[in-house]
């Protein structure tokens, strides 16, 4: 008896749902990478002309705003603890730079008053973090 | 009579959508781009840093009250857009010359931060920040 062998085999690839595939991965790695990003307090940045980039790995940054709320790390802190909270940070890394990220319309006395802390805990390199101009 | 052929087929063709996708996915790449924080860097003198005694035609104090009103020394009330020449001229005389920027606690951050960009506008590099005794 004689069987008659089907040479009718597909040698290719679906491809149609390839595009579902990466859409599914996409959307995948979109959801669930989580930017490690410091909230800070709710703030108005200064403008300033003159302002050069900065490197967010070199960063402390040190939030204040208008009505005398001061937040390292995300934590509201009182003006006498930042020096032993950058005190300790700049043991671990010493060419830290403190970024001041303060709202334009703070009182001078609170920014003078960070900045006498920080002169006790012997950090010396501080940038004002500002938005570039528009014109 | 002729025969109209039926066989149109009712699919379209799925496989370069991966193609598009991952147009998509490139053009998104290549045009997004992260917020870049831009500051006005300075340095503080350090806790163990002794004080240097400055002549005084080495020093030029601009002062900023709390009504927001601005003073040079030698010129009197001065506005901020005339501060820049005013000082790059000083500079000119005196290539030595400190500025100092004296704010008082009550004035808002924003003009100590107005008066900081129109002296690095001017490319004065010796800037130093004080506060004014309140009272």
């Amino acid at each position: 008896m004689k069987i008659s062998k089907k040479q009718g085999v597909q040698n290719t690839i679906p491809t149609g749902s390839m595009a579902d595939i990466i859409f599914l991965l996409l959307i995948f790695f979109m959801v669930t990478t989580i930017f490690k990003m410091e909230s800070g307090l709710p703030i108005t940045l200064p403008r300033a002309e003159s302002g050069g980039e900065l490197q967010r790995e070199r960063l402390i940054t040190v939030w204040a705003d208008r009505y005398n709320r001061i937040s390292i790390n995300d934590k509201l802190m009182r003006v006498d603890d930042i020096d032993k909270v950058v005190g300790a940070k700049l043991e671990e890394n010493s060419n830290l730079i403190v970024a001041f990220k303060v709202d334009r319309i703070a009182k001078y006395r609170l920014v003078s008053d960070i900045i006498e802390q920080l002169k006790h805990a012997n950090a010396i390199n501080v940038t004002f973090v500002s938005v570039a101009e528009e014109s | 009579m002729i025969k109209k052929s039926s066989k149109v087929t009712s699919e379209f063709s799925t496989s370069s959508m991966s193609d598009i996708n991952f147009l998509l996915l490139i053009f998104f790449l290549v045009s997004t781009m992260f917020a870049v924080d831009r500051g006005l860097p300075m340095s503080l003198p350090g806790e163990s840093s002794s004080t240097v005694k400055l002549k005084t035609e080495d020093v030029l104090k601009i002062r900023a009250f709390s009504n927001g009103a601005i003073e040079a020394k030698g010129k009197g009330p001065i506005a901020l857009s005339e501060i820049e020449p005013f000082v790059r001229a000083k500079l000119k005389v005196n290539p030595e010359l400190v500025i100092v920027i004296e704010t008082h606690p009550d004035a808002e951050y924003n003009i100590m931060i107005d008066i900081l960009d129109e002296l690095r506008n001017a490319d004065a590099s010796k800037i130093s920040l004080r506060t004014m005794k309140s009272g």
